[in-house]
């Protein structure tokens, strides 16, 4: 067999393989984004519980570098328990958090070339979704998906068209996560106008729905799907312990 | 352009912040002065996002004293402004405010409280109760409404400019980091469709008609060259402030008629001194809640009424006895002890209140 050959057989191999890596294991790269407190940071830490609870190795990275108050770093060890990797500051090793911006973690540069699954929580509306610019090759990462939270009950995303006209905002978006919800006052019908809204949203973007969150307590009255269709993602709540 | 802010009303998840900026947008304010700092910035955030859509305006300025000269100038132009700090800048914003009092000027400042003194945390604290009732080198005459949730601050911010408009003293909301960041569900309302009517505005200088003959002329000072001269323009101020003081004063009592310990308590701190009152009550303990809305003026006589049933008094706050000054400089005269449960700069608990309600048992 000649070089150029071998060479060709490799190659064909190396697709092979490649393509059974694709088939069996993909590992799970997601960046959650969106309007500022639209429950980013709450869909990215249940996502890699759940990821977590299907034996995969999971990578949670906090990429918050605007905002001092609700972010991973109070629950960090808690996650780490759970055996999660968590990426994010703690606090007390942190200068002038809030008064002066912060840095990434040097490790968080390199997050996207870990192995496993990776979840991204990228904080602070648009302004904190260029924070994915920063971190090395999130412009061409085979597996990278970048999603939009959406809280219809936050009145900047309330209407249609304002819904639309934010995305757009967003930049790169590969899916949407209707998380529409009114805190303790959440009701059934919240959740479903917020389905109902990013459905239509959907549609006019040409982005697909990933999933309609809902807390635990709605799986009996909400059951399997909304009523646009989509998934339901139920969650618990992480993030009110997070607060400082 | 969008007609209204707000039509009729709406049910929403938001910031403390947000609900800051939409409450002005709803009021009727026109422009907002500011200078950033933690954690006030998403007033400035959601103003400069959503006004301009309502043909509202935002002027940044290079730090805190101009923002407060500025909103001044903005409300002598006859528009309704406003301002918003915390902190250090609150310190530099006193300069302007003190202004503001001496020429009755309506102006409306919206306080996130950090910790402090000086830069000391972005965070929290009520370290700016004093600062902001008495700071200045004057006599503290303004309005200062200290809110514990989210619709207060809704509601408050509302309000504040009615009570700037209306009575021509500055006018405080004093909210704190922890109301400011949190996430509450509030209702949002355009205050016409509640019947609240809104104090309409006007100009203090370029008013219409010749001064001296059709109008008398706007004389805006506040520069006397006699002590005299002064003396009797603070007098005057002092007996309008006093005479305001029953119109504006608001408080909320808990389970007071027949407390024998009474907890008191100002802003989100209340909130932990309610969730104490309502636990402790259910196992019997005769506690109650006072709580001032508006610290300046002080509900002085309803404080007084409470403090003297009472067998102990407690005075939680997250200062070292900045409401408890408060509290003794209004309640003199009257015997009954006072301890204090004083946390500056750090948050407080209900577990924790209820410790020390059961140490004066």
């Amino acid at each position: 067999m000649d070089l150029s050959a071998n060479n060709k057989l490799n190659i064909i191999l190396m697709r092979l393989l490649d393509f059974e890596v694709k088939l069996l294991d993909n590992p799970i790269v997601e960046a959650y984004i969106g309007e500022y407190a639209s429950g980013k940071s709450e869909v990215a830490v249940n996502r890699a519980l759940w990821l977590k609870g299907q034996d995969r190795k999971v990578t949670l990275a906090d990429l918050d570098i605007v905002e001092p108050f609700y972010t991973l770093r109070p629950i960090k060890k808690h996650l780490e328990e759970k055996g999660i990797t968590v990426l994010a500051w703690e606090t007390k090793k942190t200068m002038g958090l809030g008064e002066a911006g912060n840095i990434i973690k040097p490790e968080l540069r390199w997050v996207l070339k870990r192995e496993g699954d990776i979840i991204l929580d990228i904080g602070y509306g648009v302004e904190g979704a260029k924070t994915l610019n920063l971190v090395y090759g999130a412009d061409n990462h085979q597996f990278l998906k970048v999603i939009a939270v959406l809280n219809c009950s936050r009145p900047m995303t309330s209407t249609l068209e304002d819904i639309v006209e934010f995305v757009k905002e967003l930049g790169r978006v590969d899916g949407l996560v209707n998380n529409t919800h009114l805190g303790d006052d959440t009701d059934l019908d919240t959740i479903q106008h917020g389905a109902e809204l990013v459905a239509k949203a959907s549609k006019m973007l040409g982005i697909p729905i990933i999933a309609t969150t809902a807390m635990d307590r709605f799986r009996i009255s909400l059951g399997e799907t909304d009523c646009a269709g989509n998934p339901v993602f139920y969650i618990k709540r992480y993030m009110p312990h997070t607060f400082w | 352009m969008a007609a209204k802010p707000i039509e009729g009303e709406k049910k929403v998840f938001v910031t403390g912040n947000e609900a800051v900026a939409w409450a002005a947008l709803a009021a009727g304010a026109e422009i907002m002065y500011g200078y950033p700092i933690t954690p006030q910035n998403e007033i400035m955030h959601y103003w400069t996002r959503i006004a301009p859509k309502y043909g509202k305006k935002f002027l940044q300025t290079e730090d805190e004293i101009s923002a407060g000269f500025t909103c001044l100038g903005g409300v002598l132009a006859g528009r309704k402004a406003f301002t918003a700090t915390a902190g250090p800048g609150n310190t530099l914003m006193q300069e302007p405010m003190s202004m503001a009092e001496m020429m009755r000027i309506p102006s409306v400042v919206v306080i996130c409280a950090r910790g402090g003194p000086s830069t000391a945390t972005v965070i929290y604290s009520q370290q700016e109760t004093t600062l902001t009732c008495y700071g200045g080198n004057g006599e503290g005459l303004r309005i200062v409404y200290s809110t514990a949730n989210h619709q207060e601050l809704y509601d408050y911010t509302i309000k504040a400019f009615n009570s700037a408009w209306k009575y021509r003293f500055p006018t405080f909301v004093l909210g704190d980091g922890y109301q400011s960041k949190m996430r509450e569900s509030l209702v949002m309302y355009d205050p016409e469709a509640r019947g609240i009517e809104m104090v309409e505005s006007e100009p203090y200088v370029l008013k219409p008609g010749v001064p001296g003959s059709d109008r008398k002329a706007a004389h805006l000072r506040n520069t006397y060259n006699m002590e005299d001269e002064l003396y009797e323009v603070i007098m005057e101020l002092v007996k309008d402030f006093e005479k305001m003081a029953p119109e504006v004063v608001e408080y909320a009592v808990h389970d007071c008629e027949d407390a024998e310990i009474l907890l008191l308590a100002h802003g989100v701190v209340s909130r932990a001194a309610l969730g104490a009152v309502k636990l402790l009550r259910q196992e019997g303990l005769k506690v109650g809640l006072f709580r001032p809305i508006t610290l300046r003026p002080f509900p002085q006589e309803e404080l007084k009424k409470y403090a003297q049933k009472a067998k102990h008094i407690l005075v939680v706050e997250s200062a070292h006895g900045q409401l408890d000054k408060l509290v003794k400089e209004n309640i003199y005269g009257i015997t009954t002890p006072i301890s204090p449960y004083f946390r500056p700069g750090v948050g407080v608990t209900v577990e924790e209140v209820i410790q020390e309600v059961k140490k004066l048992v």
